[in-house]
């Protein structure tokens, strides 16, 4: 019976393939008539850049809205993109000014002119524009003129940094928009107009955005490709399992590790990791948890003793934990600030070493209990037959997070401690002060997961560490999870918020990693890389940690004869 | 019998109002917003989420917001997406034929098959038929939906070919080849996998209902009747017991019917197919409140409403039974 | 003396029962089946490994004679995860499946046998129940229940049972309900009702015993389920946490892997398999057990 239930399957597969035309179209190989398969595990809710919540946005985005001024290379240098060269700036740093390449079109054909760039930074700097990213300095420049088609010239109230990355992310046609305060309701965010090689020819919602070669694209003879389709796959194996069918030719996020991946598509795909930014690490609340009382006022009765802090660094196997457990698929990382201008390359002070783990704790006044789990014997805060028993959160659905906790659960078991892993949905982990998320009242022992933050890091480092962020009923809004206060630290950040030199703010940010290290609010285990799985027969791919998974799309093709 | 019915849909009124007042409620007190993704973006700051929340609305009491969102709908207006920016509408109504064709195509098969199964195994119970038959629906209702999925793909897809061709036998994703909208017969091709991964455990279900309620009609007085006025087996097999032996199976259909329209997660989710399952999902993990509440208020009505009709349906099917 | 000779009735009424039971043969096999799967799960203390204890550079081995299950992605003994992990699947399983149909079966019986009013009410909170979205009752349970400080309702396998019964007693509720309003139309009943009976004798002795076969079948169904969302219970962060192994829990993980290591889901499923088969076929054999009419055609 099951073997003739599984032969009808088999014929009525021969049989419907057959009718339906050959199913999916040979999509890969040959010259002209290319076309390229990038799978996306969830659905952009934008094309516009400056209205993303979420990376995902951008992965399709760079394809063809994104094309701006200039852009981010993979060295990490601006290169010029519909500029003729970089632009000029003045000797006080307040005039920059641009030219444009000859001759520019959008992709319906219009001329694209210095007019387009006023409209960019009309809308950018209109506050009621609802823009959520990209708008920092449009606020600074005080007035721009357009002395003919070619060129722009911006007058800035101070100097300003980030005078090119203002303009990498992309530029609006005046004509195929709309008013600069409707911003979040224009028809351009599903379908752009734009500059870049791709332009929208269809979004069939929850399934795949394609995306056809724009015939104005600046770059002769490119974009290479005919089209390239988005095409939206939840499932991780379903993705790989296209990839391992050729009907995929770059996947978004793989899930498997990059060793069992090119094992997998052994001769079809592989796997390429490039420095992220998300940064994971143990926090520890250094408060009474469940007091009633959010603020540090009251030490933790385990973790309040930084020796007992410290016996956790040292009870952790960094090394076996980013190689073994994760495969190699992340960085080491010791500190806050692992990337960026402001890489602070701080040694471990408190590397994986058991003995020093056990000794700690046995001066801290935890001994040895019967089950194999301490207990206090005149501890600092603890009181005695305390069990050092503790909680550790993290949110769920994410597998390298869960993988973590287990292997740590078992570490911290060697030395005598007991971890309880606890996890939440997402919105608990990171809700508001109002919603009751452990977090942010100070219920909880400790809490794993990932952070990161761009080329400005002032707000995050501040609202994180400075003591004026403790929350608290009257400072909902704070940072601060861990209830940690030093003066030198709150200097350190005071100085790196009001300085502009870039030397100075950076070895500001040195101290504030230096103290992480020494006084173990937090251990930062390691650095997450981004990875994407490309497929063998494409050529002119280019890896970009300034960019996305269709950056760089107009070099792609296909290698011939395959 | 209609006065009964005429009472059950007033009823019904002064229900869905307080239901859409708990669903309201329960989506709205569930913790995170429609900004706890935005709020780990390291290039929004918090000044513009607040903004942000205000311009939404999000902060007005919430009294306030059910009455403008119930206002709304009263109006038939479900309101626009925070996330996509698209109206409510829009979004739901892409997605219920996908959910029809996937859902409903499932409904159809397993009834084809359920139902001779059940009435064929009651036919002659603990016979070789009847114990593979449980063995293989058992084994659609063991594995969980998501194994059987990724199951079909690793065999159906990834390991089998078509041997002219070279091409996988069954497509992975989504309802048709590029290029190949509005092929019927690539449609079907694509609904294969699916259909047999959300049909299998149904069929479970209504196999083995069917046979029980088979086995427990034919000891009934009426059938013993039949048959002592000597009626064929078949007959009476087929008349007198599979007309009562239908009843429980009505109640099911009644609960599962709105599946037609809410979709089914899994298989939607392994299938890359566009259903309102996933539509659904998105929606609750993403906290996007208009779309949440259009989709759990459509079917919440839908299932009061299937429930009315299979009461009444008892009335049809059972004269005897009688609502007093 | 009357008492003595009910007793006399009951007794050989049991011995009739479970003589019939165990005439129907796989039945009886099912029961030492099943009997086995909670031994293993019970002595899961004497397996050969700690179902925690990992080896990170051993992981994924294919099942051989060291690791008879092989390992999973921490290298871990699958055979000791999944025998310890029974303990969770089959006590959730089997009790909350016990407490939804009791549930179910109670506000069925009650709307169904008397209707007016108490089925209106009855149905129309069922209908609510039905109307709530499962994930958002669940995301509120488990807020709710972090704030609360008695151990017994955070994490405990005692909150597991109770949900998974809170969220899935509509089903056989409605469905006994159904069965219900035919039965108790039916002469016998009248029949009963005319001598006198009681309403709880009439529902518990008369009604009850034929409604048995669609409540097994429903039961044994919900058994699966149960199972299966013991472990996405976990992913919304209450029920049981990791590392403690659940069968739902090695599946789920499995998943990610069904290319490197596709043994790993094959165990846990195999087991919710035979399970949900055991109690299938103890379901058939109680069935044929209460029913008086059933003759036995197998040889």
């Amino acid at each position: 019976m099951k073997l003739k239930l599984f032969s009808l399957f088999v014929i009525l597969g021969v049989i419907l393939s057959a009718c339906s035309g050959g199913g999916a179209e040979s999509t890969s190989g040959g010259e002209g008539g290319d076309t390229a398969v990038l799978i996306l595990p969830e659905e952009p809710t934008t094309l516009n850049f400056y209205l993303a919540d979420a990376a995902i946005v951008r992965q399709v985005a760079d394809s063809t809205s994104m094309t701006g001024l200039v852009t981010i290379d993979e060295t990490g240098n601006f290169v010029p993109v519909l500029a003729d060269g970089l632009p000029a700036i003045s000797d006080d740093f307040l005039t920059v000014t641009w030219k444009l390449l000859p001759d520019l079109k959008w992709s319906d054909g219009e001329p694209l002119t210095s007019d387009d760039v006023r409209f960019t930074v009309e809308v950018l700097s209109n506050p009621d524009s609802g823009a959520l990213v990209g708008t920092s300095g449009f606020d600074l420049i005080s007035n721009v003129e357009t002395p003919d088609d070619l060129t722009i010239v911006l007058t800035y109230s101070e100097p300003y940094p980030g005078y090119l990355d203002q303009f990498a992310y992309g530029l609006f046609p005046r004509h195929a928009s709309g008013a600069p305060e409707e911003m979040p309701s224009w028809e351009w965010n599903r379908a752009p107009v734009s500059a870049g090689p791709f332009v929208v020819s269809s979004w069939e919602s929850g399934k795949s955005i394609t995306l056809t070669r724009n015939p104005n694209y600046y770059e002769a003879g490119k974009p290479y490709l005919d089209s390239i389709v988005f095409e939206i796959v939840p499932e991780p194996a379903a993705q790989t399992a296209m990839m391992l069918n050729g009907e995929g030719h770059v996947h978004l996020w793989p899930g498997e590790f990059k060793a069992d991946y090119d094992e997998i598509l052994n001769g079809k795909a592989q796997q390429y990791l490039i420095p992220g930014i998300w940064n994971m690490a143990i926090d520890f609340n250094l408060s009474a948890p469940f007091d009633g009382d959010p603020s540090e006022a009251a030490q933790h009765p385990i973790l309040g003793d930084i020796r007992v802090r410290q016996a956790i660094a040292h009870a952790i196997n960094y090394e076996t934990l980013q190689q073994d457990v994760l495969q190699g698929s992340v960085g080491d990382s010791t500190n806050p600030f692992a990337y960026g201008w402001y890489k602070c390359e701080l040694p471990r002070k408190h590397g994986f070493d058991v003995e020093a783990a056990n000794q700690l704790l046995e001066e801290a006044g935890w001994v040895m209990g019967d089950d194999g789990i301490r207990v206090a014997e005149g501890a600092l805060y603890a009181e005695d037959g305390t069990r050092l028993s503790l909680e550790l959160q993290g949110y769920t659905a994410f597998d390298p997070l869960q993988l973590t906790e287990e292997f740590i659960v078992e570490n911290l078991k060697a030395v005598g401690i007991e971890a309880r892993i606890q996890n939440y949905d997402f919105s608990i982990i990171f809700g508001t002060f109002e919603d009751n998320s452990p977090r942010a009242v100070g219920d909880y022992d400790m809490l794993i997961f990932d952070r990161g933050f761009t080329t400005e890091p002032q707000g995050y480092n501040f609202d994180a560490y400075h003591s004026s962020r403790i929350p608290s009923a009257e400072n909902t809004t704070g940072g601060n999870y861990f209830r940690w206060v030093n003066a030198d630290v709150d200097a350190a950040l005071e100085l790196a918020g009001t300085s502009f030199d870039t030397e100075t703010r950076k070895a500001a940010y040195c101290e504030v990693g230096q103290a992480v290290i020494d006084e173990l609010p937090q251990i930062y285990l390691y650095l997450f890389q981004d990875n994407y799985g490309i497929a063998d027969n494409l050529e002119g791919y280019v890896l970009n940690t300034w960019g996305s998974m269709s950056w760089g799309v107009q070099n792609w093709k296909f290698k011939a004869g395959e | 019998m209609s006065t009964y019915a005429l009472r059950r849909v007033l009823q019904t009124i002064p229900i869905v109002f307080i239901i859409s007042i708990l669903l309201f409620l329960m989506v709205r007190a569930a913790p995170g917003g429609p900004l706890t993704a935005a709020r780990r973006n390291p290039n929004i700051s918090k000044e513009q989420l607040e903004a942000i929340e205000e311009r939404l609305g999000l902060n007005d009491p919430l009294m306030v917001q059910y009455g403008r969102w119930m206002g709304n709908m009263l109006r038939g207006e479900m309101g626009e997406s925070i996330k996509f920016r698209r109206p409510v509408s829009e979004m739901i109504g892409e997605r219920i034929p996908n959910t029809l064709i996937l859902v409903g195509a499932s409904f159809f098969v397993t009834l084809l098959f359920a139902v001779p199964i059940g009435i064929l195994s009651a036919r002659k119970p603990y016979s070789l038929f009847d114990y593979s038959m449980t063995t293989i629906t058992f084994i659609g209702q063991a594995i969980p939906v998501y194994w059987l999925g990724l199951g079909l793909i690793v065999i159906f897809y990834v390991t089998l070919k078509n041997p002219f061709t070279g091409d996988p036998l069954f497509p992975v994703g989504g309802m048709n080849s590029r290029g190949q909208e509005g092929n019927l017969l690539d449609t079907l091709w694509h609904l294969v996998l699916p259909v047999s991964a959300l049909s299998l455990g149904w069929i479970a279900w209504y196999s083995r209902f069917l046979r029980s309620s088979m086995l427990d009609v034919l000891h009934e007085d009426y059938v013993r009747t039949a048959r002592a006025k000597g009626l064929g087996e078949r007959l009476v097999y087929y008349r007198h017991a599979l007309r009562n032996a239908i009843l429980p199976l009505v109640t099911l259909i009644a609960l599962d019917l709105p599946s037609l329209f809410a979709g089914a997660l899994f298989v939607e989710t392994i299938f890359s197919w566009p259903g309102m399952g996933r539509l659904f999902w998105d929606a609750a993990k993403g906290r996007d409140y208009p779309v949440l509440l259009g989709v759990v208020m459509i079917t919440a009505v839908l299932i009061i409403v299937c429930n009315i009709i299979a009461d009444l349906a008892y009335g049809w099917l059972d004269p005897q039974v009688k609502y007093e | 003396m009357n008492e003595a000779l009910t007793t006399v009735r009951e007794q050989s009424m049991t011995t009739l029962i479970l003589r019939r039971f165990f005439k129907h043969r796989l039945a009886g096999i099912a029961v030492g089946v099943l009997a086995v799967l909670v031994l293993a799960s019970l002595l899961a203390g004497l397996s050969p490994y700690n179902p925690t204890d990992q080896e990170p550079t051993n992981h994924f081995e294919e099942p051989n004679s060291v690791h008879w299950f092989g390992t999973d992605e921490l290298g871990r003994d699958v055979f000791s995860r999944i025998l310890y992990g029974g303990r969770v699947s089959l006590a959730v399983g089997l009790i909350s499946t016990f407490l939804s149909i009791f549930l179910g079966v109670v506000v069925g019986a009650l709307s169904g046998y008397f209707g007016g009013l108490l089925d209106a009410t009855l149905m129309r909170i069922t209908d609510a129940f039905l109307t709530f979205p499962t994930i958002f009752v669940l995301i509120l349970l488990g807020a709710f229940l972090r704030e609360q400080q008695l151990f017994i309702l955070q994490n405990s396998i005692f909150v597991v049972i109770i949900i998974i019964a809170a969220l899935s007693w509509m089903w056989p509720a409605r469905l006994v309900r159904g069965l219900f309003l035919v039965l108790r139309e039916k002469e016998f009943v009248a029949a009963s009702r005319a001598l006198g009976g009681s309403n709880t004798r009439l529902i518990v002795r008369h009604i009850l015993p034929n409604c048995v076969g669609p409540i097994l079948v429903s039961g044994t169904l919900q058994m699966a389920s149960a199972i299966i969302t013991e472990s996405g219970l976990s992913y919304l962060g209450f029920g049981v946490q990791p590392p403690t192994p659940t069968w739902g829990s090695i599946l789920s993980t499995a998943q990610s892997q069904i290319f490197r290591a596709p043994w790993l889901g094959f165990f846990p499923g195999f087991m919710i398999f035979i399970t949900v088969m055991a109690i299938n076929y103890i379901g058939d054999g109680l069935r044929d057990a209460f029913d008086p009419y059933v003759i036995h055609t197998e040889k």
